[in-house]
């Protein structure tokens, strides 16, 4: 597992580059059997097509470019494309706004996601802290991290159970067990899915500074990770 | 030859806290210094071994005969308190290394805190070419009660007893040696840890996992070193499974600056991963001092309960639904009671009592009313641990209540955890002294009471003498 994702950590450092675009990590979390949301990278509108039904519409189109980091605010993602037209259409238009807002940009391709929808949306991340080393951190989206910090914290790796109990410290983890006629979560996958993750930040100490992957989407019986992002050391 | 190959295996740090000999460098004849405050501590608390002052200036301090320099010594010498001006240190340890001296308490200031890290790191490097371990700089000192130790600056007349407290800070850390002495919390340690340049929290801990002395360990600290937190976990999660760690963390970590750009960063508050850490080390965090005493005396005193039921007995209504509303609030599982066990309970009240939990036995409850109704929850399987409240009233004598609680405690079948509150006046604290002074612990609140009892909880949990 180490070797194989160190092979995408160097290749990326021999580029001089210090960020892992979202298909990078995901080939890193394959590694960790941590699941991800079905990607490819086309390189070509027939390849998008191609790709989009193998997946079965609806799909998800994202940019994928060393060069840039958030992809939404350039005009790089696309949601809920239903149809081959409507594909060929987002196609373009991506390719378009990048020329515009990000024309010095190296296009590596255009990742043809499956539509996650539904779900609860959580993020796993991980951070290197200067006392205690690798950090994982867990918590549900939205308002719940970005107004609340309700985020639990464990030093990396951590078993199951020990990730069972960061997520019901939460405060909103009610919301995890079908609040409000929700789906209930499976819990156990999700924990399982977390101390994978911590187990990944724990190997790849001094490599990876901060991992940030977000959203993840929850289900009763399983969960994925929709996208990510890794900072290097 | 036989004694020194037997102690070749001790390491430096048992030496500091068991030295045979000690001398103070810096001794002064002037009782306004450090080093006259320190030399005059260590004679006067009665240490053992031998001590000898060091200042070329003087011929005799305090009875003692002075020596010019430590090399003069005609004898071993264990431990070094080094007390003089930072700029004078660094010779006087390597000197120090010569004369083979196991641990140095080094006292002075003016090292790392104010900046001078590369003197810091040459007296730790000169120490460690010797073999030397560094307490310290910018200490007041260390009291270890088995040795009849006190080589610190503060105050003389410490209680020994079996609490290790360790302290980051200096002015606090004195400051609450004078505290315990007034609130009668006897201790087995008092450590200064000031820059922690070579020993720190960890190596401590490693000495008290291990000594007989020490039955729970209280750190005040303001960070971990950069690198040395995985340590201090590691070390602390085994430790904690034996003897009970109570840490107060004060202050922030630095934390990456890189960390705090990203999103996740900086939302990463460095003392919630302070809390990650304490939480996986089975170390219980207390907020402030006097929590944190009150959990060592319990902690201290107690046996770990055998299971969750708790019990509350009281003559006052009110503290027994704060007692409850504090059990429920941190995690303390108060017990249904049987109507068998009502029955019993029955005989110590009057008819418009309660057997229930809070078992109240009203404000007519006399004090033989107390004990019997202590004695059927101490001798009653059922029932793991007792919050035993009492409001002061004009029929009953907090004095005598307090002999007959120590009776139902001397005369229980067995021991269980048992926390108890006097609310009332002078005389009650006077009764509390009394319960403390027999091993029973008492807290001017209900809550404070909970609180005790529900950190004997956590760590009965976390050892595994209660299953959660």
């Amino acid at each position: 597992m180490i070797s194989k994702s160190l092979q995408v950590i160097e290749r990326a450092k021999a580029e001089g580059r210090k960020i892992l675009v979202f298909t990078e990590v995901f080939e890193i979390l394959k590694h960790y059997g941590i699941p991800v949301a079905e990607t490819h990278i086309a390189r070509s509108v027939d390849e998008a097509i191609e790709y989009a039904k193998r997946i079965g519409f609806p799909v998800v189109l994202k940019i994928v470019s060393p060069d840039i980091v958030h992809k939404f605010d350039v005009g790089g993602v696309v949601i809920g494309i239903q149809s081959e037209e409507e594909l060929v259409k987002a196609y373009e238009s991506i390719l378009e706004n990048i020329k515009v807002k990000a024309p010095k940009a190296r296009i590596w391709g255009i990742a043809v996601q499956e539509m996650v929808t539904k779900g609860h949306e959580v993020f796993i991340g991980g951070m290197e802290d200067s006392v205690f080393g690798p950090v994982v951190l867990f918590g549900l989206g939205g308002i719940f991290v970005e107004v609340l910090r309700d985020i639990s914290f464990r030093l990396a790796p951590i078993t199951k159970n020990e990730a069972l109990e960061m997520i019901t410290e939460l405060k909103g983890a009610t919301i995890l067990k079908g609040y409000r006629g929700g789906e209930e979560v499976n819990l156990e996958v999700l924990a399982d899915v977390i101390a994978r993750c911590s187990q990944m930040i724990s190997d790849l100490e001094h490599y990876i500074k901060e991992l940030d992957l977000n959203p993840v989407k929850t289900y009763a019986d399983k969960c994925k990770v929709v996208d990510a992002r890794a900072v290097l050391t | 030859m036989l004694m020194s190959s037997k102690s070749a295996e001790k390491s430096p740090i048992y030496y500091l806290f068991n030295p045979r000999s000690i001398a103070v460098i810096g001794a002064s004849r002037d009782p306004k210094k450090i080093g006259y405050q320190i030399l005059k501590n260590i004679i006067e608390y009665g240490f053992k071994g031998k001590v000898y002052p060091v200042n070329p200036k003087a011929d005799e301090i305090l009875g003692l005969k002075c020596y010019k320099s430590i090399l003069d010594i005609p004898d071993e010498v264990d431990v070094a308190v080094i007390s003089i001006p930072a700029q004078y240190v660094l010779p006087v340890v390597e000197e120090c290394g010569k004369k083979g001296v196991k641990a140095l308490i080094v006292i002075s200031s003016g090292f790392g805190e104010v900046g001078n890290v590369e003197l810091e790191r040459k007296l730790v490097e000169t120490a460690r070419k010797y073999g030397m371990r560094i307490l310290g700089p910018n200490i007041f000192g260390l009291y270890y009660g088995p040795a009849r130790l006190n080589a610190t600056f503060g105050p003389k007349e410490v209680i020994p007893g079996n609490i290790a407290f360790v302290s980051q800070s200096g002015a606090l850390g004195i400051a609450l040696m004078g505290w315990t002495i007034a609130k009668g919390v006897a201790l087995s340690a008092v450590v200064s840890m000031g820059n922690k340049a070579d020993i720190d929290d960890a190596d401590v801990l490693e000495y008290f996992e291990t000594d007989p002395n020490t039955k729970v360990i209280l750190i005040y600290m303001e960070g971990i070193r950069p690198g040395l937190g995985r340590r201090f976990v590691e070390v602390a999660r085994r430790v904690s499974k034996k003897k009970p760690i109570i840490v107060i963390k004060a202050g922030r970590t630095e934390r990456g600056a890189a960390a705090a750009a990203s999103h996740t960063g900086a939302l990463a508050g460095a003392d919630a991963i302070y809390n990650a850490a304490f939480k996986q080390a089975g170390v219980l965090r207390a907020i402030g001092f006097e929590e944190a005493f009150d959990w060592a005396k319990a902690l201290s005193m107690l046996p770990p309960p055998k299971g969750e039921n708790a019990v509350i007995i009281t003559n006052g209504g009110g503290a027994g639904v704060m007692a409850t509303d504090a059990a429920v609030e941190c995690g303390i599982r108060l017990m249904e009671m049987p109507p068998d066990l009502q029955e019993r309970f029955r005989k110590y009240m009057p008819p418009f009592g309660s057997p229930k939990n809070p078992i109240d036995l009203t404000g007519q409850a006399s004090e033989e009313a107390y004990k019997g109704a202590l004695l059927e929850a101490f001798n009653e399987p059922r029932i793991h641990s007792i919050i035993l409240l009492y409001c002061q009233t004009a029929i009953t004598d907090p004095e005598v209540l307090a002999d007959k609680i120590i009776e139902a405690w001397n005369e229980a079948k067995e021991r269980k955890p048992m926390v108890v509150s006097f609310i009332g006046g002078i005389e009650c604290d006077r009764a509390m002294a009394k319960l403390d002074k027999a091993g029973i612990p008492a807290y001017p609140s209900p809550e404070r009471a909970v609180s005790a009892l529900s950190a004997v909880y956590k760590w009965a949990r976390w050892a595994g003498y209660v299953k959660e």
